[in-house]
């Protein structure tokens, strides 16, 4: 990535001879709804041909300011030009001229793939044998010429973002803007979609995109990192990493207790977390701990520096002023010596059909009490629909399921009372309290009396709810409502907790500080199952079970994985996660040649 | 406008629409349920009225009269009452919904060329009905004279442009302005924020597509929808219900055009200031359907309403495409009588265009 990092610096220089190149100028743009501000005080440029991230949690103001850059929305203060015309006055230049793809899948589902392009050409006036060569060219790059009779309602998550990629590339646009590009893309199809960008850059093309992941910024050259509504920092992803140089160590140590003793309360600290059995320690900006602390940590275990991710540089950009929380518990992996845990959770064959789909694949697997166990996978590949098997929420068409000694499928009602599932949107009641919320879900568990005071003393301790009982829920932010959410679902003390995508749409700070809550949890014995489709958060779980198109392709920790293929010991998750899916593809290849 | 642009969003709207079986339902089966299950439903035809008699003169004149009622046709006989608390408790229980009271002596003061009274007790919960039963009631006895008197002046009505006087006559030219009213502005609207609301509607204004260009192309089919429901319906109404069709085909054809373009330009309307497709589903039922039942007159007379209800039935379009309907089918109308209900509902039409077309903006909020 290194010389692309040049090559923007370059473009750049070359742009700032002639003041008019720029692609798209934005000058203190501010957008309001209502009295929520979505945006203030935006400024940036970006030169012809560069591939421009926006980097950022949901919420943060992303795609209003793509819906402004595309010149559908207006801004509420300052102004903005995009291809050298004004955004409000010259509203139609601008929209005749770029590809802007906004966030989600917006096709025609029930038309074709040839006739989402058709129409797409023919409203920019493509036609004819220009039409014909630019059509072959587009479907070839995406793979999609055989499926081109195929309604874009049964594709695939991915090739429907690669049709709406070739939609919006049909007229060769000078300006692509691209809103949330990959998500619920699984990671084949996110390169192949990065892949036809960068061909497209090449012969000049400027590329805007957004994306809530911190690992995808690698493929732009310069980044803004954006956080309630403001720009917190506009670099290269390279420069924007130094950054973070020297604020992060990791301590391997088998005397946790001690450590965290050490940290506890040190104004220094930004943000500590386990990952597995590593703490992972980062430092506010420009602090360093003092010597005789460093001194301390290094007797107690194996400290050393390591590099700074950008979610590392944006936790310590945005970590509060208060003294950060840190874990004070000891996570529960199963380290050799201790006493073997109990198997609380056992798959046998578990298949789930939905019609002709086999949404889950003959899936196996046993889990030991106190483990966080992570299912990772792009939408689409099943990790929904195994946990709502597991939770008897759904019948699966075949296999054995054990859950905390209950068999699920022939006892589902005894079930109920020992798991908590928390579900994608937090099921909360918005017009009811923090108190009402709680006190009504541990009714809902049969929990009456002076227990039921007690389970919701302890939830809101651990999960950290004091002092706003009172508060409507509909009030409290993003992050709040998933902690009560997840205090809802543990009052009575589940054996085994199941949390699906808990993590989507929440800032990285507040993501970090669930995971802590996630893992002290498990500290007491709880097993946890967590669905994800950020792979980062692949780190917070002891054991990951890798989906693919229903199948469970892998399990273990992820140097457990690595060492499996051999891989090395920097190989990121995504290139774990894409050597599996290569060798399940290639050993189907090989079934379908014994047959 | 460049007609080209347009095609292209017309073409991919019929392609959306004919893989749709939701649409094509809404457009071909409801109508068809909506009209036949009205055309026979709603009747405001008075026949086999339960009839209770209690005769207190059981005599040949007594039984006459009772048999004068029997064979209108209007009414039937349940019952023969002995005592009055009879009557009284089969009044409440609604087995009989009309008692003749005969007294005794009637058929001497015939014989004496009196005029006897006879009592008619008449179940009136449901007020329309009883007052047409008690108005047959009151001919039939009016006529039941002895041939000896004739009365010195004899009314002789005649009902013009419905004859027959079958409600169906009435009921179904209504129908056609409700059930246009009902569906094409709810297919429109929905078509509309379906895009909004999974978001495509962002690539159209990220286009080079002008707003006229999306909603007129858009329109296009619905429009056409809208246009074979009316011939659909018109010709189920002629042969199926056999409504006579008294006046000018291609005057009402005429005048449906522009009621159809008024109703797709309402749905519209209503996408523009909707944002889900369940916000513009029961935005759309509260401004045509319910208002095209109360307020039209198609099944009740505007003229009987307070005259500040009578203002506010002219908001509402179907009230003038009733009066056309019924105007051209029963009385057989042509411009010279209703032009002002057309020139209305041309107004209304525009204005409702324009409306949308202001509210409609290239811009996402």
């Amino acid at each position: 990535m290194a010389g692309s990092t040049d090559r923007a610096a370059v473009i750049m220089l070359m742009a700032s001879f002639e003041s008019n190149s720029w692609m798209i100028e934005a000058q203190g743009i501010g957008r309001r709804f209502g009295l929520q501000k979505a945006l203030t005080d935006i400024n940036l440029q970006i030169a012809e041909g560069e591939i421009f991230g926006l980097l950022g949690p949901d919420g943060a103001g992303k795609t209003t300011l793509m819906q402004i850059l595309a010149a559908i929305l207006d801004p509420s203060e300052g102004a903005c030009s995009v291809l050298g015309f004004d955004t409000v006055k010259q509203t139609a230049s601008i929209t005749s001229r770029i590809g802007y793809m906004s966030q989600g899948f917006t096709l025609y589902d029930r038309l074709t793939v040839d006739e989402n392009l058709v129409f797409s050409a023919k409203v920019r006036g493509i036609e004819g044998s220009v039409y014909q060569q630019r059509r072959q060219r587009l479907l070839a790059m995406a793979g999609l010429t055989q499926f081109s009779g195929r309604r874009a309602g049964n594709l695939s998550g991915g090739m429907r973002k690669k049709l709406s990629l070739c939609t919006n590339l049909i007229h060769e646009p000078p300006l692509l803007l691209l809103d949330e590009l990959s998500l619920g893309v699984d990671p084949v199809s996110r390169r192949e979609l990065w892949q036809m960008l960068r061909e497209f850059r090449e012969s000049g093309t400027t590329i805007v995109v957004t994306t809530p992941y911190m690992d995808e910024a690698d493929y732009c050259d310069r980044l803004a990192l954006l956080d309630h509504g403001q720009i917190l920092a506009l670099d290269s992803p390279d420069a924007m990493r130094r950054r973070g140089e020297g604020s992060v160590f990791e301590l391997e140590t088998s005397r946790a207790e001690e450590v965290l003793k050490v940290l506890a309360d040190r104004p220094e600290l930004g943000g500590v977390q386990w990952l597995g059995n590593v703490l992972h320690i980062l430092l506010r900006p420009a602090a360093t701990l003092p010597t005789d602390v460093l001194q301390t940590l290094q007797n107690l275990g194996d400290l050393h520096p390591a590099s700074a991710s950008l979610e590392d540089v944006f936790v310590q950009m945005t970590a509060p002023e208060t003294a950060v929380p840190i874990p004070t518990f000891v996570p529960s992996s199963p380290t050799p010596g201790r006493a073997p845990a109990l198997d609380v959770v056992r798959l046998k064959g578990v298949t789930c059909r939905f019609g002709d789909f086999t949404a889950v694949d003959n899936v196996m697997l046993t889990v030991p009490a106190g483990e966080v166990f992570g299912f990772l996978g792009p939408n689409g590949a099943g990790k929904t629909t195994l946990i709502r098997a597991m939770c008897a929420l759904l019948k699966p068409a075949s296999g054995e399921i054990q859950v905390a000694g209950v068999d699920v499928v022939k006892e589902p009602m005894r079930l109920r009372s020992r798991i908590g599932y928390m579900s994608q949107r937090f099921s909360l009641y918005t017009e009811l309290t923090v108190a009402e919320n709680l006190s009504f879900f541990a009714g809902v568990y049969g929990i009456d009396g002076s227990p039921r005071v007690e389970a919701i003393a302890w939830a809101s301790d651990v999960i950290g709810l004091g002092g706003m009982e009172d508060r409507q829920v509909q009030e409290i932010s993003g992050a709040l409502r998933q902690r009560l959410a997840l205090a809802c679902s543990v009052l009575h003390k589940p054996a085994v907790l199941f949390l699906d995508e808990p993590t989507s749409g929440v800032d990285p700070v507040s993501r970090q500080r669930f995971w802590q809550l996630i893992q002290s949890l498990a500290s007491t014995g709880m097993a946890v199952f967590v669905t994800t489709h950020y792979l980062e958060e692949a780190t917070y779980c002891h054991r990951l079970g890798l989906m693919y198109e229903g199948r469970l392709i892998a399990v273990g920790s992820i140097p457990d994985l690595r060492s499996t293929l051999s891989m090395e010991e920097s190989a990121s998750m995504e290139d774990i996660f894409m050597a599996y899916i290569e060798r399940e593809k290639e050993s189907e290849e090989v079934t379908e040649a014994i047959r | 406008m460049n007609w080209r642009r347009l095609m292209a969003v017309t073409a991919k709207e019929t392609g959306e629409i004919i893989r749709d079986p939701i649409t094509i339902g809404v457009s071909v089966l409801l109508p068809l349920v909506m009209l036949f299950l009205f055309g026979y439903a709603i009747s405001l035809d008075v026949e086999n009225v339960a009839l209770g008699v209690l005769d207190q003169d059981k005599s040949p004149a007594s039984r006459a009269l009772t048999d004068s009622f029997v064979q209108s046709g209007y009414f039937s006989l349940i019952r023969d009452f002995e005592t009055v608390e009879e009557v009284e408790a089969s009044l409440q229980r609604g087995k009989v919904k009309l008692v003749l009271v005969i007294p005794s002596r009637f058929h001497t003061a015939l014989m004496r060329n009196e005029s006897p009274a006879v009592q008619v007790l008449v179940d009136g919960t449901y007020s329309a009905t009883a007052l047409v039963a008690a108005n047959y009631a009151q001919a039939i006895v009016a006529s039941f004279r002895q041939p000896a008197r004739p009365s010195a002046v004899q009314l002789e009505a005649r009902v013009w442009y419905n004859a027959p006087m079958r409600s169906i006559n009435f009921v179904v030219p209504g129908l056609y302005a409700v059930i246009l009213m009902a569906f094409p502005p709810l297919l429109t609207a929905l078509a509309l924020v379906r895009e909004k609301e999974n978001g495509s509607i962002q690539q159209i204004f990220a286009s080079p597509l002008t707003s006229s260009e999306y909603i007129v192309g858009k329109l296009i089919p619905y429009g056409l929808i809208a246009f074979a429901q009316m011939i659909m319906v018109i010709s189920i109404g002629f042969f199926w219900f056999q409504v006579p069709f008294q006046g000018n085909l291609g005057f009402l054809l005429a005048t449906a055009f522009i009621f159809v373009f008024c109703t797709v330009g309402i749905g519209l309307l209503v996408s523009t200031i909707t944002r889900s497709q369940l916000t513009a589903m029961l935005l759309a039922l509260i401004i045509t359907l319910m208002p095209s039942f109360l307020f039209s007159g198609f099944l009740f007379p505007i003229f009987t309403m307070p005259y500040v209800l009578q203002l506010y039935t002219r908001i509402f379009p179907a009230r003038y495409f009733v009066e056309l309907s019924r105007g051209i089918v029963l009385k057989g109308g042509g411009l010279e009588e209703l032009w002002l209900n057309v020139a209305l509902l041309l107004l209304y039409t525009i204005a409702v265009f324009w409306l949308a077309a202001w509210r409609f903006r290239k811009k996402v909020a």
